[in-house]
């Protein structure tokens, strides 16, 4: 996470064993880890009642980053299998997942009334640094792992964040959307 | 790097097994007041999918008994038909009285509508969405009415609204939103409201309404809530019915059931610790350890 350059570059050029197991363990991660983070907010502690279905249907979000990945790769042959792409792309995760479980924490070890004024903050000022840190991350897959140039790597993280992103906000809120938008300018 | 993976494995598994161990529902028993059966209620509550919430319809209905609520009305963002799974899925397995409901989300007003049957058009007046949802035999609530939505709110629209919420978390996060709150309910005569307007932080119910009514339908409900026969407790300050207020604070009951939930024993508190520990040693872990095998092979 601290240098994804370098990591990137050395990771491209392994070749681990594993087909659909190593392209699904880490989506599959990122999916328990939103499981657990619900059950968290909700409850306060880790309960199967809500780790396991909200596992299943949150893992609608690592489904669309994958969907988005494969729209942007689709181009062109590559030397690397498909599930090591998925494994090396959600490798780069770890902003948000620490964001995650940063939010996880403030509901589980603040009273309510506390923890919505700290929310607001993480929301905002936290949100936006694991928004650049995994931005440079995902910059360097695309470049070092699918071998991009720096503007091909720029459009591809653009492309990516485009799809996947509009895959989850409607899936999470499309109904409101268009009526915060126009408060938001204008009314 | 095995021993750490292992024990933040460890970590994760005993926490799921004291979070499960110690997740019990928040029961109590039927209270009847003076012949009305007084029910706890969360009239805001929103479902996943569509309405940046977290829990899909089912847990919703599950996690409402969890927390004592006897109803709840699912309110999705301009659209009814997760509201219908929820209630559907309630029926089926005997839990809460589910209300369809929608908050109409409109750029000037958030208007909840209770107990209806099709979605209502987001690009009309306050007033105009409010007699759409008395055509469907619904109830208007006023959500969150901050300042910045009362030019939405004219004379029309007080004088058919039914009610305001006049408890709501973001109550809790400012003295001046709470004013605003307390402000918009005092201007024309609303059914009290508190609700949690819950997308899935917190608990379901953390600002609750009890409804005083002669039977637990959800037509009971939504005549109860058209006859302003509710009473909201916040922090000291109780609003509602003046007449079921005295009838509750002579009964006494009420104010036992509407105490904060008990605190958390040894097995949750360490559930949630154990749980980020280990969420953590994953997080730190599943990512630097692909690194340290792939350079460790390498060399």
């Amino acid at each position: 996470m601290a240098n994804p350059a370098a990591a990137y570059r050395f990771l491209a050029q392994q070749s681990p064993a594993g087909g659909i197991r190593l392209g699904l363990r880490r989506p599959l991660f990122v999916a328990f880890l939103l499981g657990c983070a619900i059950s968290l907010f909700t409850t306060r502690s880790l309960t199967l009642r809500l780790v396991g279905p909200a596992t299943i249907y949150w893992s609608f979000v690592p489904l669309a980053e994958i969907i988005a990945l494969a729209a942007v790769g689709w181009r062109e042959p590559h030397a690397l299998s498909f599930a090591r792409r998925i494994d090396l792309f959600f490798t780069g995760h770890g902003p948000w997942l620490l964001w995650l479980i940063g939010l996880s924490a403030i509901w589980s070890f603040f009273l309510p009334a506390e923890a919505f004024s700290l929310t607001r903050v993480w929301l905002y000022g936290a949100a936006a640094l694991a928004v650049a840190w995994s931005a440079c991350i995902d910059f360097c897959f695309f470049r070092f792992v699918l071998g991009r140039s720096r503007a091909g790597a720029g459009r591809d993280l653009l492309l990516h964040r485009a799809i996947s992103w509009s895959l989850i906000i409607a899936i999470f809120g499309a109904p409101a959307i268009w009526p915060e938008i126009a408060a938001r300018f204008g009314r | 790097m095995i021993a750490p993976r292992w024990m933040a494995g460890c970590l994760l598994l005993t926490a799921l097994a004291a979070g499960t161990i110690s997740d019990v529902p928040r029961r109590h028993a039927p209270l009847v007041i003076h012949g009305y059966h007084v029910l706890a209620a969360d009239f805001h509550v929103h479902s996943f999918p569509l309405s940046w919430a977290t829990l899909a319809p089912w847990d919703t209905v599950i996690d409402a008994r969890w927390q004592g609520l006897d109803v709840i009305a699912i309110t999705g963002h301009n659209h009814v038909w997760v509201a219908k799974i929820g209630r559907w899925f309630s029926r089926l397995m005997g839990g809460p009285t589910v209300l369809v409901g929608e908050e109409i989300v409109s750029p000037r007003y958030h208007l909840l509508a209770l107990g209806i049957d099709r979605s209502i058009r987001w690009r009309q007046t306050a007033a105009r969405a409010i007699d759409a949802v008395h055509r469907q035999g619904g109830i208007a609530i006023a959500a969150h009415p901050l300042a910045q939505f009362w030019p939405a709110y004219d004379a029309e629209a007080m004088g058919k609204l039914d009610g305001a919420e006049v408890l709501h978390p973001i109550a809790y996060s400012s003295g001046n939103l709470a004013a605003e709150l307390r402000e918009f309910y005092g201007r024309s005569r609303l059914t009290a409201i508190g609700d949690s307007d819950y997308h899935g932080l917190g608990p379901m119910g953390l600002c609750r309404t009890y409804v005083f009514t002669p039977d637990e339908t959800e037509h009971g409900i939504l005549d109860a809530l058209r006859h302003r026969r509710t009473i909201v407790y916040d922090r000291g300050r109780t609003y509602g019915d003046p007449a079921l207020i005295r009838l509750a604070a002579g009964s006494g009951a009420l104010a036992h059931l509407a105490q904060a939930a008990p605190a958390p024993g040894f097995l949750s508190i360490y559930s949630r610790i154990a749980g980020v520990l280990g969420l953590i040693g994953a997080v730190v872990l599943g990512c630097d350890a692909l690194a340290g095998r792939s350079r460790h092979r390498a060399e």
